[in-house]
């Protein structure tokens, strides 16, 4: 309940204090947030399979986003920034999508 | 393949296995995970309001710089016209300025010969028509459309084959015409085309179109339609209006030491 309370808190606060990110970070704005997702679909999953921690839980989302932006700031440099970046967001879109299937059937048992 | 069968099957953190076989206690961090929905809260709604604010701003840039583009272009419409005007006001001060003696009319024969032949006034006259286009299937290969070198062989053959003046959809070529590529489209007199290309050739009706199709240009564009399956059309016509190369202006003048 915390969580969800929280989410919607921050999607609130988000749109109501429109806080500017600086323009350096700004490419990496939509990578962070699809490696995200990707961690708290993980999250939801292993809470329904009865294995969430919350440690794990923020060890992953930080290191995911951490990572996830680091690859592209790197392929920024070297000039392949754009395919790297499509590299993450399949590689992650993969997990989010077997993650919502495993979320699906454990919730629907369809 | 094996990363994406690891991806597939894996998508969770092992860790969450390991670390709830290791921790039964009651759940400490509550506060450090509801600042993180806040968080990722935040992340997706100023995500999605920066991208929402942006798209008028960019529609807005474009539309700018298509006005400014027309604008341009307008302008240049307006300046080549003034030179147009300019030009003919040349030819009357120079027929007035000559005067009336027989060396004076055997300039202005000479004048009025040349004219033509450089593209400095319009002409009219029988000739031939040929369009040319890219092939259908033009997406992929850039080889299956028509490039400027492909127009540049074609000019060069309808000299070639004693053409009096040509014009490339509308603008006529002269001494100073460039054929290039300038980024996706064709220009000719710095002017971009638009497909399909017309090009206009006043010439003998007799010979003009046999010695074109005969001459290595033909050849070079027998092989374009055959074997690359682009447009490419020829056709006599009886009367063409080919304009003045607007380009053609006066650059230097001196008085006559007379």
């Amino acid at each position: 309940m915390i969580p969800l309370l929280g989410l919607l808190a921050g999607i609130v606060l988000g749109i109501w204090l429109e806080p500017s990110i600086p323009q350096v970070l700004q490419p990496y704005l939509p990578i962070a947030i699809v490696a995200a997702m990707d961690a708290l679909f993980g999250a939801f999953r292993a809470y329904l399979e009865g294995t969430f921690t919350d440690r794990v839980f923020i060890v992953s989302f930080i290191s995911n986003v951490l990572i996830a932006a680091a690859i592209v700031y790197v392929g920024d440099q070297i000039g392949v920034g754009s395919q790297l970046a499509t590299g993450v967001v399949v590689v992650l879109g993969i997990r989010i999508f077997t993650n919502a299937a495993a979320i699906r059937r454990a919730l629907f048992h369809a | 393949m094996d990363l994406l069968n690891q991806i597939i099957r894996e998508p969770v953190d092992p860790d969450y296995a390991v670390a709830a076989a290791l921790e039964r206690g009651p759940a400490r961090r509550r506060w450090t995970l509801g600042l993180l929905a806040v968080i990722i809260g935040a992340l997706f709604a100023v995500a999605a309001l920066q991208t929402t604010r942006a798209a008028p701003a960019l529609q807005l840039e474009r539309t700018e710089l298509i006005n400014r583009v027309q604008n341009a272009e307008r302008e240049q419409d307006q300046l080549r016209g003034r030179v147009t005007s300019l030009t003919q006001e040349i030819a009357t001060l120079r027929a007035a300025a000559l005067g009336d003696d027989d060396a004076a009319r055997s300039v202005e024969t000479r004048i009025d010969a040349l004219d033509a032949v450089v593209g400095n006034v319009g002409v009219a006259g029988p000739g031939v028509l040929i369009v040319v286009d890219d092939s259908p299937s033009a997406t992929a290969d850039a080889r299956d459309r028509v490039l400027d070198i492909d127009l540049q062989v074609l000019a060069n053959g309808l000299w070639e084959a004693d053409a009096e003046a040509i014009s490339i959809n509308g603008h006529r070529l002269s001494n100073l015409t460039a054929i290039r590529s300038a980024g996706d489209a064709i220009t000719v007199n710095y002017r971009s085309l638009t497909r399909p290309y017309r090009i206009e050739a006043i010439g003998d009706l007799r010979t003009l179109q046999a010695r074109f199709v005969e001459s290595s240009a033909g050849a070079w564009w027998n092989d374009l339609a055959q074997n690359r399956q682009m447009r490419y059309e020829i056709s006599d016509v009886k009367q063409l209006d080919l304009a003045a190369d607007p380009g053609m202006v006066l650059r230097h003048a001196g008085r006559a030491t007379s």
